[in-house]
């Protein structure tokens, strides 16, 4: 059990708070997922040919985030047995009953696109893979269908587009529903807001943008690779221009909140200097976004006045503060909004558990699983190039109409 | 279509998921749900099915006549047997069972059957003066200033109904 | 034959469950935000009983009504509602709060246990600013429950339908259906819900639907020694509690936020919130 301290008047059925850690991970985690998709849709569909180095990748990433995106959800529920509720009776009138279709809606698209990049590959594996077992993998995997000449591929394009098309706004309506969910809760003024789906949408898709730098970045420095450095100069720039709208949006709520100085400004003004002064001004803006606006910025206007070795170091810290950025603001968001009573007069101290349910490692080990998951889809499908192509060179795939079958099999 | 054998397969695919899903949910959603409204009807009646734990002094007149009588005849009205005395509900259950001469072994092994009364406490839910209550109401500042003020000795033991019968208010002599 | 009114009212009527179905079912295929504009679909029960008088069948509609300058702080109420309803400890269907008011505009709140043991006549303990150093000017207790609002934003927000309101227009939670996710507790603006730690699932006042429906008064109106808590069919012009709400002015808490209670209060202050 948490201990919570009260102070100030506090209405009895409020001296708990019910959503943690769990609901900070869930907004954190989709979050990801819509902005990976947005990077990677923007070479798939948008023809950045840039940032093809990470255009798989983003596009699996998002999809092992997803897979997990439930999991905080089902482990703060009361009855996660009754999950299915949610499908089996929604009710028209909740956002949070759309979670399901949304949620299954964008899984299968992500999947099939997923499906349609790697088919190629999958194919060729089908027949290739050394062990008996993993071409019965990938047969499976190929739905028993290994026709990728031309005419096949090009049918897959047009599709992808298709989907891809349909997923972007996809990607939106998850991430921008997660945000409705709290700016249409009229019962509290931190949350109460038409802003709030803006805002997640787009520290969403500046964490998911960072989350696609951060692992590039790493990945291609702990295999010791190349880093593309117009890939990277190129996420930077996306991020930076995120950032500085959702930012401002951000402030433009708090503003709003002092200038309009409703009955419940009282207590959030008290709220803001001190439950979440650490959390929000120094670490949500003065670390998460004042900082990276530099470190970045100096990256988008200097471009190649900065050596590349800097700029890729430049890419990873700045990354990094900006997946800091947007976690402090789901904390701040979530935990905020229930650190103070409805009845305007007290607040409610929250520590994180480390042990326990809704625990500090429970969530780190929720956090980790997405990880895991690109782990185990790394040693069954490669996540920066295509095998197809040419196995020796993972990087060589330029476009997917260069895509061809190395031999035919039929 | 040649090309599209692929597709065929996996729309055949996501056919299976939709029908399984709605399989299960034919099976799983009750089928009373919906039927008055979006929610499963039979929940208004089992919220109604409920027996209630207060079951009023009539109820309890039935086996102490003697003290409601003086209770009915008294002037402290306001205040039913089950406000001091607690829900009669498992009371009533417990005690219905055996015989009165049963009685004080049933106590022992039910002692939450009713709320035990302090003498004390139950009063001063009302009658302790405190600036929001409402200056009508008769109400004492504390028991042992009251006591000494009103000639009599106050000890640790000491307890309103000491000196005042709750069923009546009449003060004892 | 009806009459062409009766004729237009059904085809409106007909009208607007085909909207309402049409609506439902926009919604299952993920288009979320369309519907919202279709928000008055029913979650309300709507069987008739007959009215208490026979005649046209009129709804029984339940009403509440809190005088707050009669409570004495006593708890009564939170204590039956408790016992009643199996209430776990640190919870409250029902709690009593009190005000009180100093001369420089500075008011103290307090509501200890939910006022289940009764309140101490413990102001000079209390935490008072050093620098009133005066006495009060102003005090009174406020009874708070559920408020049974006619447009609630509990039922809204629930997604699996476990929160529905009653033809009397009392709101209840299916504790069958109720998956424990807590939007309807954020989404009260009263603090009237909590997650029940033993049921795991969505918990609040229900009027005592239990009793009400065997022509008992809620618990808490039962026992209140002094008569603040008035309850019965606002429908009924004979009923008490039409004759207080016909003779007295009321409020209800935050009207701002347009959930139009059926919980209504006479002698609230400014500062109830």
């Amino acid at each position: 059990m948490h201990h919570y301290v009260t102070e100030g008047y506090v209405l009895p059925n409020q001296t708990h708070i019910y959503w943690t850690t769990m609901i900070v991970l869930y907004p954190y985690i989709t979050g990801i997922v819509a902005g990976a998709f947005i990077i990677s849709s923007l070479y798939h569909v948008f023809g950045k040919q840039e940032l093809q180095p990470v255009s798989r990748f983003a596009m699996v990433m998002a999809f092992a985030f997803l897979l997990f995106a439930t999991l905080p959800l089902l482990n703060h529920l009361g009855h996660p047995e009754r999950a299915f509720n949610i499908m089996f009776t929604p009710n028209p009138t909740s956002a949070m009953a759309g979670f399901g279709f949304i949620y299954t809606a964008y899984l299968a698209i992500l999947a099939v696109e997923i499906w349609l990049v790697y088919r190629s590959d999958i194919a060729y594996l089908a027949h290739h893979a050394k062990a008996p077992a993993m071409r019965a993998l990938y047969w499976v995997l190929a739905l028993g269908v290994t026709d990728v000449q031309e005419e096949s591929r090009r049918l897959d394009h047009r599709v992808m587009l298709v989907l891809a098309a349909i997923g972007i706004p996809a990607a939106c309506v998850l991430h921008g529903y997660v945000g409705f969910l709290f700016g249409a809760i009229k019962a509290n003024p931190w949350w109460a807001s038409p802003l709030m789906p803006v805002i997640f949408l787009l520290s969403a898709i500046v964490s998911g943008i960072a989350m696609v730098l951060v692992c590039y970045i790493t990945v291609q420095k702990v295999k010791g690779r190349v880093i593309d450095t117009a890939c990277v100069q190129s996420l930077i720039e996306y991020a930076w221009y995120s950032l500085i709208i959702d930012v401002t949006l951000e402030m433009l709520e708090l503003v709003n909140h002092a200038y309009v100085g409703n009955e419940d400004w009282e207590i959030l003004k008290q709220l803001l200097t001190t439950k979440l002064f650490v959390s929000m001004f120094l670490v949500q803006v003065l670390v998460g976004s004042v900082l990276p606006f530099f470190l970045l910025g100096a990256v988008v206007v200097f471009k190649d006045r900065i050596a590349a070795a800097t700029r890729h170091n430049i890419g990873l810290v700045g990354g990094v503060l900006l997946l800091v950025q947007v976690l402090a603001m789901r904390w701040n968001v979530v935990m905020g909004g229930q650190m103070f009573s409805k009845s305007l007069r007290g607040f409610l101290d929250f520590k994180v558990d480390v042990f326990g349910r809704d625990g500090l490692l429970s969530a780190v080990a929720l956090f980790a699983l997405p990880f895991g998951a690109l782990f185990v889809f790394s040693n069954v499908l490669p996540l920066w190039g295509s095998i197809a192509t040419d196995p020796k060179d993972r990087l060589s795939e330029r476009s997917l109409d260069s895509v061809q079958p190395r031999r035919s099999w039929h | 279509m040649r090309h599209a054998k692929h597709f065929v397969r996996l729309f055949a695919l996501l056919a299976v998921v939709l029908i399984a899903f709605l399989a299960v949910r034919a099976q799983v959603v009750p089928k009373d749900f919906g039927t008055l409204g979006r929610f499963r009807a039979s929940a208004i009646k089992e919220a109604a099915m409920r027996e209630p734990r207060h079951l009023g002094n009539e109820a309890c007149s039935d086996c102490h006549a003697k003290v409601n009588d003086a209770w009915a005849a008294g002037k402290h009205h306001t205040p039913q047997c089950e406000n001091c005395h607690g829900p009669g509900l498992l009371h009533v259950k417990v005690m219905s069972e055996d015989s009165v001469a049963a009685y004080p072994d049933r106590i022992k092994a039910f002692p939450k059957a009713l709320r035990p009364t302090t003498g004390t406490q139950e009063c001063l839910w009302c009658h302790l003066k405190t600036f929001e209550r409402p200056s009508a109401l008769k109400s004492i500042k504390n028991v042992e200033r009251h006591t000494i003020e009103k000639g009599g000795t106050f000890t640790a033991a000491s307890k309103c109904t000491d000196c005042h019968n709750p069923h009546t208010t009449v003060v004892k002599q | 034959m009806t009459s062409p009114a009766d004729h237009e009212e059904l085809t409106r009527r007909a009208f607007l469950e085909k909207c309402a179905e049409a609506g439902a079912h926009t919604f299952l295929f993920g288009s979320l935000f369309v519907t919202t504009a279709m928000m008055r679909l029913p979650q309300e029960a709507t069987s008739r009983t007959v009215g208490p008088r026979g005649g046209t069948a009129k709804e029984v509609i339940y009403g509440f009504v809190v005088d707050t300058t009669k409570c004495i702080g006593c708890g009564s109420c939170v204590r039956a509602c408790k016992a009643e309803n199996n209430v776990p400890d640190g919870y409250n269907r029902t709690w009593v709060e009190q005000y009180t008011f100093f001369p420089n505009g500075e008011v103290i709140v307090n509501s200890p246990n939910g006022g289940e043991n009764g309140f101490e006549d413990d102001l000079p303990e209390r935490n008072m600013p050093e620098e009133i150093g005066q006495l009060p000017v102003r005090g009174f207790f406020v009874p708070k429950l559920c408020n049974h609002c006619i447009d609630t934003p509990c039922i809204q927000v629930c997604p699996v339908g476990a929160s529905y309101k009653t033809a009397e227009g009392v709101v209840l939670v299916d504790p069958q259906r109720c998956v424990g996710c807590g939007y309807c507790v954020q989404a009260c603006p009263f603090g009237s819900r909590f997650l029940n730690p033993e049921t795991n699932t969505a918990d609040k006042c229900t009027w005592c639907y239990h009793r009400i429906t065997k022509g008992l008064k809620p618990a808490c109106v039962e026992y209140c020694p002094a008569k603040a808590r008035i309850f019965g069919n606002v429908n009924d012009p004979y009923s008490e509690i039409s004759q207080i709400l016909a003779t007295n002015r009321v409020q209800v808490l935050k009207s701002y936020l347009g959930t139009r209670p059926r919980t209504r209060y006479i002698g609230l202050d400014s500062e109830v919130i």
